[in-house]
C-alpha cells in the first residue's frame, strides 16, 4: 500500500482566521491524508522550514486578511531557494481574494485557489489527484535538512509498502547504533494524552536553544492515525518555540500500529541518532496503562514519564507500566489542586521500585518554569 | 464559589425577590395601593408628544396594567428605562427627539406651548463608523471624510494585522501586510498622524481603538501622541474606548501575542492607570462580537460575553480598584444577527450585568450599566445576490434599537467580498439616520417596540440558557479555568460547524444561497483598495528612521520597563515613557522576552 498523501496546512503571519482551515483538515484527514497543521500567525520561513522537514507534497495556506500575493509569492520563492521545487503551494480564503488576484498568484507558480463557496469535496479530489502520486525521483538535497527529510520519508514509504525494515540507502551505515549515537541523547517522552507533553518538549526545547547557542536538537513527534488512515498532525501548531533553525521536527502518524509510535519510528529514530544533533526527542502519541513504548536497551537513552494530576484512583497508578519504566516522571499541571496528592501518591508509587526513579512538578503553560528548569537540568546532565 | 456562581445565585435570588413582591402586592392591601400610587404617578408624568402629523403620543410607553401584582412586576422585574434592573434601556430618553411641543398628562387639554423654531437635536448621533487603511495619513483622510458632517467626532479605528499582532512593519514576511485591513501603526509618530486634525481633548471628539493583544502599548502610544500635540493636561480629557479584551481573543479571535496571564496583567495595569488618571476613557470593551462571528449561538455570545466582564471585574477589583470607579468604565460590544434571540439578547444581559454587579460586587447605580455598542452581523451577510444585505442589515437595525443600544454600527452590503466602498458605507449609515431620524419608529417613545409577548417569552428562555452556561462555567473552575480548558473555544467552533451544516442542509434559509436562487453571479468583481507598494515602503522607510533617531533612548527605556514587569509593578507609567520612543514591535518583543508568547490553542 502506498503512503498516505502528506501536506501541511497553515494560516499566515498576522492572520488568525483558522475556522476555515480547521474544517478544511478535518475534512482532508477524514480522507486519507496526513495533514501536518502549523497553525495561525504563521511566518514564511516557519511554514518552509516545516514543510521541508516533513518533506510534504503541497501546503495549503488558507488567507483572510490581505497581503496574500506577497505571502504565497515569498512562501514559492524560499521554497525554490531551498531547493524544494516539488513541494507545492496552493490555498484559499475569504473575500479578500479576488479572481484577479488569483490569477496573479498562479503566474507566480501557486497550483491553485479556491475560493469561498467550495466544496470540501472538490478541495480533498484536487489534493488527492494532483499530490497524490508517488514522488519516484527525488532531485539532490541542497541542505542537511532536506536530505534527512527525504531519508526519512523514504523510511515511511519502505514500511508502507509492506517492505519491512532498512531499505539500503537509508540505513545501510547503521551497523552498530551504540557508537553511531555517540555525543547524541535520545530521550523519549511518553504518557497519557492531555498530560502536556508537546508544552513540555517544548518548553525544554526554548532551554536548549538559549543555553546551547550552536546545539541542534531533533524531535520526533507522533499523533494518531485515524479510521480513514489520514491523520492531523498538529504538534507544531502549540510548540512555539521549536519553529527554529536549529531544530528540525518530524510529525509521524502512528499508521494503525497501537503503542505510541509509528511502524516505521524505530529506523527514523535510529536515523534521526546518526544525524549529528545534540538531542534527539521522541513524543509518542497519548498512551494507556499498559504501554510501554520504548524498547529496553534500545536506541531511547532516558525516558520521560508525563502525567495529569487528574489519573483517578491510586489504585490506578499500580497499573501504569511506565511508571516502572520510566527515568523521571513529570506531574505537569502541579497548578492543579489534585497535584500536591498526586505527587505524594506517585512518590510511595516510585519507591516500591527502588530504583533511581526522580520525580518533578511543572507547570509547562508558565513562562520560565521552575520545574521544567529542573528537568532540562536533569536531562542535560551528564550530557555534553 | 467564585464570583460567577455568585452571580447566578444573586440572579435567582433577584427573580424571587421579583415573584415575593408580586405576591405581596397582591395580598398586601396598603402595599399595593402603595405601588398603585406610585404607577398613576409615573404615568401622569410622562410628556407627551406630537408626530409631524399631530397625534398626541406619550414619550413613555408602558404596559396597559393597573393590578398591583402586575406593576411590581413590571416595575422591579424590568424596570423604567433608566432604571434598575434596566431591562428596558440604560438611559430615559435613548433616542427620542428633543422636545418641541411640551405637554403632560395634568395640562392635557390646553393648547400645546411652541418653540418659534425647533431646535437642532444636540446629542450624540448613536452612529460609530469603523474605518482603517493604509497608513495613518490615509485614515486619517477618511475619517475626516466620515465625520464632515457630524456633529460629533467619534472615530473607530480598525488596525492592520502586524499591529494588531504586535509586530513592526519591517518584520520579516509581514511586507504585504501593511495598511491591508485596518491601518499600519508602527509608533507615536503614526499615531500623530492618524488622528491629525481632530481636537483630542474636546468634549465631542471620541476615539475608539479595535485591538486587544498589545492594547496597552497602543493605548501608551495614544496618550503620548496626544502629549505631543495638546501638552499633558489634555490626559485626563481624552475620550474613547480600546478593546483590550484579552479572553474573547483567546476564545474567538486568535489575537494574543502574549500568555493569558500576563495580558491579564498588562490590562489590569492600564485599567488601573486610566481609571484614575482619564476619568473618561473606556479603557475594555467585552466584546461579544467576534465570539459571535466566530459563530457563537446567541445565547453563548451573550453568557461568555458576561461571564468574562464579571471575571474583568473581579481582576479589577482584586488589583484594589473601587468598582464604582472601574465599574463605569467598563463598556460592552455585542453582535446583531437574525437569530430570534436579538429580539431580547441584549436586554437581558443589562438586566444580568446590573444585578450582578449590585449584588455580587456591590456597585453603585453608574457601575451597574452595560453600555452597549452593538454592531450588525457580518456573518449574516453573503456575497449571492448582496444587494439582499441592505435588507438583512436593516432588520438587525431594528432588532439593536429594539434592545436599546447606546451606539450601534451598521455593516456595508458589499462586506463579505470586498473592504466596504464609500458608496456602501454611506448607504449603511444612512440605514440608521432613516430608522432613527426619518421614521418615527423610534423617536418619539421609548419602549415603542418594548414588551410585546414574544420578546418575554424570549427574554425569559435566554435568561434561563444563559445562566445555566453561568453554571457550566463555575462547574469547570471559572472563566480563567475554562478558557485554559478552551470550553468556550470548542463550544463556539462546535456551534459555527451547526451553522453551517443547517445552512448546506438547507434547514437554516438563506435567501439566494440555499432558496430563491436565481442563478446570478456569485461574486461581483470588484477593485479592492489595496496599500500600494510605494505606501508600504514608505512606512518601513518611516519606522527605520524612527528607530534609528532613538536607539539609544529606546535601549534604555526597553531596559527601564523589563525591569518594572520582573518586579511585577505597575508597567503602564513606563509603557508610557517606552512610547515615546520605541515601535510597538521592539515593545511587544522585549515584554515577551520577560512573560514569554502565546501559546496557541488548536
Amino acid at each position: 500500500m502506498a503512503s498516505p498523501i502528506r501536506i501541511l496546512t497553515a494560516v499566515p503571519i498576522c492572520d488568525g482566521h483558522d475556522s476555515a482551515i480547521n474544517t478544511i483538515n478535518l475534512e482532508f484527514i477524514r480522507h486519507g491524508i496526513e495533514v501536518v497543521y502549523l497553525g495561525y500567525h504563521r511566518s514564511v520561513g516557519d511554514i518552509v522550514r516545516a514543510a521541508i522537514q516533513e518533506d510534504v507534497r503541497a501546503i495549503g495556506i488558507s488567507s483572510y486578511n490581505g497581503g496574500h500575493i506577497e505571502f504565497f509569492a515569498e512562501v514559492i520563492a524560499l521554497l525554490r531557494k531551498r531547493g524544494a521545487n516539488d513541494i507545492k503551494v496552493f490555498g484559499g480564503g475569504g473575500g479578500t481574494i479576488t479572481h484577479e488576484d488569483a490569477a496573479t498568484m498562479k503566474r507566480k507558480g501557486v497550483d491553485n485557489i479556491f475560493f469561498a463557496g467550495t466544496s470540501l469535496e472538490e478541495m480533498t479530489d484536487y489534493v488527492r489527484k494532483h499530490y497524490g502520486k508517488l514522488r519516484v525521483k527525488r532531485s539532490r538535497a541542497k541542505s542537511a535538512d532536506q536530505e534527512l527529510a527525504h531519508k526519512l520519508t523514504e523510511i515511511e514509504e519502505t514500511h508502507a509498502a509492506g517492505r519491512k525494515r532498512r531499505t539500503k540507502s537509508a540505513l545501510s551505515r547503521i551497523r552498530d547504533p551504540e557508537s553511531a549515537i555517540r555525543g547524541t541523547k535520545v530521550i523519549g517522552f511518553t504518557g497519557p494524552g492531555g498530560a502536556g507533553k508537546t508544552t513540555l518538549i517544548d518548553e525544554v526545547v526554548l532551554r536548549f536553544l538559549n543555553q546551547n547557542p550552536t546545539g541542534k536538537i531533533a524531535i520526533l513527534s507522533h499523533d494518531p492515525s485515524v479510521i480513514g488512515e489520514g491523520a492531523l498532525l498538529g504538534d507544531r501548531a502549540t510548540m512555539i518555540n521549536s519553529q527554529n533553525d536549529r531544530v528540525f521536527m518530524r510529525s509521524m502518524a502512528t499508521r494503525g500500529q497501537a503503542g505510541g509510535l509509528s511502524p516505521a519510528t524505530h529506523d527514523c529514530l535510529a536515523l534521526l541518532a546518526r544525524s549529528g544533533f545534540d538531542y534527539v526527542v521522541i513524543e509518542t502519541v497519548g498512551t494507556g496503562q499498559e504501554a510501554m513504548p520504548f524498547q529496553k536497551n534500545g536506541i531511547v537513552e532516558e525516558t520521560v514519564l508525563v502525567m495529569n494530576p487528574d489519573y483517578g484512583s491510586r489504585l490506578q497508578l499500580q497499573k501504569i507500566v511506565m511508571l516502572d519504566l520510566a527515568d523521571i516522571v513529570v506531574v505537569n499541571k502541579s497548578d492543579l489542586q489534585r497535584a500536591r496528592t498526586a505527587h505524594t501518591e506517585i512518590e510511595q508509587r516510585l519507591e516500591q521500585n527502588r530504583r533511581d526513579q526522580r520525580l518533578i512538578d511543572t507547570v509547562a503553560k508558565r513562562h520560565r518554569d521552575p520545574g521544567v528548569d529542573e528537568l532540562f537540568e536533569l536531562i542535560s546532565r551528564g550530557s555534553k | 464559589m467564585s464570583k460567577l456562581g455568585q452571580v447566578v445565585e444573586s440572579i435567582e435570588k433577584y427573580n424571587k425577590f421579583v415573584l415575593d413582591h408580586v405576591k405581596r402586592a397582591r395580598s398586601d392591601e396598603q402595599f399595593g395601593r402603595e405601588l398603585l400610587g406610585r404607577w398613576n404617578d409615573i404615568k401622569a408624568k410622562i410628556p407627551v408628544t406630537r408626530t409631524p402629523t399631530g397625534l398626541p403620543l406619550p414619550r413613555l410607553a408602558l404596559p396597559e396594567i393597573d393590578e398591583p401584582g402586575e406593576i411590581a412586576r413590571y416595575l422591579f422585574g424590568e424596570g423604567l428605562p433608566g432604571e434598575f434592573p434596566f431591562l428596558n434601556g440604560a438611559y430615559r430618553e435613548m433616542y427620542l427627539e428633543p422636545i418641541r411641543e411640551i405637554e403632560s398628562f395634568e395640562k392635557n387639554g390646553e393648547p400645546p406651548q411652541r418653540s418659534a423654531r425647533p431646535p437642532l437635536p444636540q446629542a450624540e448621533e448613536p452612529t460609530r463608523l469603523f474605518s482603517g487603511l493604509m497608513l495613518a495619513e490615509d485614515t486619517n483622510e477618511r475619517f475626516h471624510y466620515l465625520t464632515q458632517h457630524q456633529r460629533t467626532h467619534r472615530l473607530s479605528t480598525a488596525f492592520d494585522g502586524p499591529t494588531l499582532y504586535g509586530i513592526d512593519s519591517d518584520a520579516d514576511g509581514v511586507f504585504g501586510k501593511i495598511g491591508e485591513g485596518g491601518v499600519a501603526i508602527d509608533t507615536v509618530e503614526d499615531m500623530v498622524r492618524l488622528y491629525d486634525g481632530f481636537d483630542l481633548g474636546s468634549p465631542n471628539f471620541s476615539a475608539s481603538m479595535t485591538i486587544s493583544g498589545p492594547a496597552p502599548i497602543i493605548m501608551a502610544m495614544y496618550i503620548a501622541a496626544a502629549k505631543r500635540r495638546f501638552g499633558p493636561k489634555v490626559v485626563s480629557r481624552l475620550r474613547g474606548t480600546i478593546q483590550a479584551d484579552i479572553f474573547k481573543e483567546v476564545q474567538a479571535q486568535n489575537e494574543t501575542i502574549f500568555p493569558i496571564e500576563a495580558s491579564l496583567r498588562f490590562l489590569t495595569d492600564m485599567v488601573e492607570f486610566t481609571t484614575q488618571e482619564m476619568p473618561r476613557w473606556y479603557p475594555i470593551s467585552i466584546s461579544g462580537y467576534h465570539i459571535g462571528e466566530a459563530g457563537s449561538t446567541p445565547v453563548q455570545q451573550a453568557a461568555y460575553t458576561l461571564s468574562n466582564g464579571f471575571a474583568y471585574a473581579e481582576m479589577f477589583a482584586a488589583r484594589g480598584i473601587s468598582v464604582d470607579q472601574f465599574g463605569p468604565r467598563l463598556s460592552f460590544f455585542l453582535d446583531c444577527g437574525l437569530d430570534v434571540e436579538y429580539i431580547a439578547l441584549a436586554r437581558v444581559s443589562r438586566r444580568i450585568w446590573a444585578i450582578g454587579m449590585r449584588e455580587v460586587f456591590g456597585a453603585g447605580p453608574r457601575a451597574q450599566l452595560l453600555k452597549l455598542h452593538t454592531q450588525t452581523s457580518g456573518r449574516s451577510l453573503i456575497a449571492a445576490e448582496f444587494k439582499n444585505n441592505l435588507t438583512r442589515t436593516a432588520a438587525e437595525l431594528i432588532l439593536a434599537y429594539m434592545n436599546a443600544t447606546n451606539s450601534c454600527h451598521s455593516n456595508s452590503a458589499d462586506e463579505p467580498f470586498t473592504t466596504p466602498s464609500e458608496e456602501w458605507i454611506r448607504l449603511a449609515a444612512h440605514g440608521q439616520a432613516i430608522l432613527l431620524e426619518e421614521s418615527g419608529i423610534f423617536k418619539h417613545t421609548m419602549n415603542m417596540l418594548s414588551g410585546s409577548p414574544g420578546m418575554k417569552a424570549v427574554e425569559r428562555s435566554v435568561e434561563k440558557a444563559i445562566l445555566d452556561e453561568f453554571r457550566e462555567i463555575e462547574r469547570l473552575g471559572g472563566v480563567l479555568a475554562a478558557v485554559e480548558d478552551r470550553y468556550q473555544r470548542s463550544q463556539i467552533q462546535n456551534a459555527a460547524h451547526r451553522y453551517e451544516q443547517q445552512i448546506y442542509d438547507g434547514i437554516r434559509p438563506i435567501i439566494g444561497l440555499n432558496r430563491y436562487r436565481d442563478g446570478a453571479e456569485d461574486t461581483p468583481e470588484v477593485k479592492l483598495v489595496r496599500t500600494p507598494r510605494k505606501r508600504q515602503q514608505l512606512q518601513v522607510d518611516r519606522l527605520a528612521k524612527f528607530k534609528k533617531k532613538n536607539a539609544d533612548k529606546a535601549k534604555h527605556a526597553l531596559d527601564k520597563l523589563a525591569n518594572v514587569v520582573e518586579r511585577g509593578e505597575n508597567c503602564f507609567p513606563i509603557l508610557l515613557e517606552a512610547a515615546e520612543v520605541c515601535s510597538l514591535g521592539q515593545i511587544t518583543g522585549r515584554l515577551q522576552e520577560v512573560v514569554g508568547r502565546f501559546r496557541p490553542m488548536v
